[in-house]
């Protein structure tokens, strides 16, 4: 599910979830599936996520530290339950908001998804809603309604295939499941989320933190179809709370969640710097301050996005984020970095080289030592 | 028909061109000279540019990009066919780091990931200016890619030289090729 998908599912809630919060527990898992005859259009899919699936272990974007590949795939097992040994979770280096599963189980996180959700419950009501669309296998109606050859490239997409296709998450959604698809897959996501103790209040949390970032796009009006036909907000909201009305109770494990993922945290802050899409991530840094932990990291990725947007102001706000994150300690050192550069830029040569100074002692190895070493010695 | 037959080709070929660049001096956007040791393709087309771009291999394979006088505002990439992916431009207040970061940018907008492996001073045309060397893994084919690259900004205009090939075989084949080019860059005031 990319970052379109799941605002569409959101969207979709206030009808799809009602009559599942009358019969909360009303749908019942299918068995698990049966490897379908090669011979079949379904057997000619599996095979050829097969193929992506191998290729996917392979590639460099593949994460593989084991222990938060075990932690997510642990998450992915409690809401499939009997249908654990047939998922496959893979993480994905990619700095989108992206989650999909196969038809043959395998299962795509992408590393954007993880920054963005504050919480396990929150990651499981984006997993949930992808196993929903497996157990209902979706894909094979969705496979049965491509008629061309570039509907089917995009069908593909429903997957995160990227290899073969080249596209990201931000193209991967142009071929979506239908709404009706999406409200069963709501409805049976959160009736596992439910049943694996998680609190499916979150789910709402999650789609109403996307609109945060999706607002906050100078080009906003793109997603404007998506808010003209579905339900007004308020809508959307009365019904997510009277879901998370039905659906009682729950874990939210935040602290798990904080714990398992903290060393990744810089490399994706990193990646979701370089995005360059700078509104958007000043959206979603902002509301991570609010998380509570890991302030100077935030701080120290928020204030470089203000430096490299560079508007009018947006040195101030660099300048005040660097500092904050310099006071707290255990700030990256790039924080500092990030100080000698603004006053180099406001030629005031001697807080420059303090900064430039503090730095290379942080990190005596930095890519561009030989560069800052030049501006400590800059004439002042 | 001569004509004809050459614009038949372009059009096939999907209106690109390749023209040789010779060894010897040759003016690059008629204001940067360097001195090629030996002859690339200089590729044009649709889908091709604001830099110059050359290649020895051939554009999949490996890519120099030249920057001559980029003005500040100016956008240094294609947009992309989605339209909804940010703009890389450059700005005349730049400093390395910056324009570093907005190379890597130009370079991940795919999803690929960038790492810097270093960044130092070098002369470049002739002014002060900066060398870089990167490694990039493109998300497209999950093809790992070293990369250098240079730049100077004069008068708040950028010139600067991007060159990316694939790690095993290409990269090392032309980087000194690429080098020397870089050390002969000359402005033509």
């Amino acid at each position: 599910m990319n970052r379109r998908g799941f605002l569409r599912a959101g969207c979709a809630c206030g009808a799809a979830l009602l009559p599942a919060a009358a019969q909360p527990q009303a749908w019942e898992s299918p068995p698990r599936f049966a490897r379908p005859d090669v011979a079949s259009d379904e057997g000619g899919l599996w095979a050829m996520m097969d193929r992506e699936e191998t290729r996917l272990r392979r590639s460099p974007f593949n994460l593989r530290d084991p222990q938060l590949r075990s932690y997510v795939q642990d998450i992915a097992c409690r809401l499939g339950a009997s249908h654990c040994p047939d998922i496959r979770v893979h993480l994905v280096r990619t700095p989108y908001f992206n989650a999909s599963m196969a038809p043959n189980g395998m299962m795509q996180v992408w590393s954007g998804l993880l920054l963005r959700v504050d919480n396990e419950a929150q990651l499981a009501a984006v997993l949930g809603h992808e196993i929903g669309h497996y157990l209902a296998r979706h894909s094979v109606e969705r496979l049965r309604d491509v008629k061309s050859r570039s509907a089917f490239g995009q069908f593909l997409g429903l997957f995160g295939v990227v290899g073969a296709l080249g596209q990201i998450g931000v193209l991967a959604g142009m071929f979506a499941y239908s709404r009706d698809h999406e409200r069963d897959a709501d409805r049976i996501g959160a009736v596992l989320m439910h049943r694996a103790g998680y609190d499916v209040s979150e789910a709402a949390k999650v789609w109403g933190n996307l609109l945060l970032e999706t607002r906050a796009r100078p080009d906003g009006t793109q997603d404007s179809v998506l808010f003209a036909t579905h339900p007004a907000q308020e809508e959307r909201e009365s019904t997510l709370a009277e879901l998370a009305q039905t659906y009682r109770g729950g874990e939210t494990s935040r602290q798990a969640w904080q714990q398992n993922t903290a060393r990744f945290l810089r490399e994706w802050l990193g990646d979701e710097v370089r995005r360059g899409q700078h509104e958007e991530s000043i959206a979603l840094l902002t509301r991570a301050l609010g998380r509570g932990v890991y302030q100077g990291e935030y701080l120290y990725a928020r204030g470089e996005v203000y430096r490299l947007r560079a508007k009018e102001g947006d040195f101030e706000a660099s300048f005040a984020d660097f500092t904050a994150a310099a006071a707290l300690g255990g700030e990256p050192p790039q924080t500092h970095r990030g100080l000698g550069l603004i006053h180099r830029a406001r030629k005031a040569a001697p807080d420059a080289k303090a900064s430039f100074q503090r730095y290379l002692e942080l990190d005596p190895q930095a890519p561009d030592a030989a560069m800052i070493k030049t501006y400590i010695e800059e004439p002042t | 028909m001569r004509i004809l037959i050459v614009a038949l080709v372009a059009a096939l070929a999907g209106c690109t061109t390749v023209a040789k660049m010779e060894s010897g001096e040759q003016t690059v956007g008629e204001r940067l000279v360097v001195h090629l040791e030996g002859a690339w393709n200089h590729i044009t087309g649709p889908g091709i540019g604001p830099a110059h771009t050359w290649t020895m291999e051939g554009l999949p394979i490996d890519q120099l990009r030249i920057y001559v006088g980029v003005k500040d505002g100016e956008t240094v990439h294609q947009p992309g066919s989605s339209g909804k992916l940010k703009n890389f431009s450059f700005r005349a207040n730049m400093q390395a780091e910056d324009v570093v970061a907005m190379f890597e940018g130009v370079l991940t907008r795919d999803g690929s990931v960038f790492k810097l492996v270093k960044l130092e001073p070098m002369s470049f045309a002739g002014q002060k200016g900066f060398r870089f060397e990167f490694s990039v893994i493109r998300k497209v084919d999950s093809v790992q890619l070293s990369g250098v690259g240079y730049g100077t900004v004069v008068k708040g205009e950028l010139y600067a030289m991007l060159y990316a090939a694939p790690q095993l075989g290409f990269f090392a084949r032309h980087q000194r090729s690429v080098d020397q080019m870089a050390r002969s860059a000359k402005l033509k005031m």
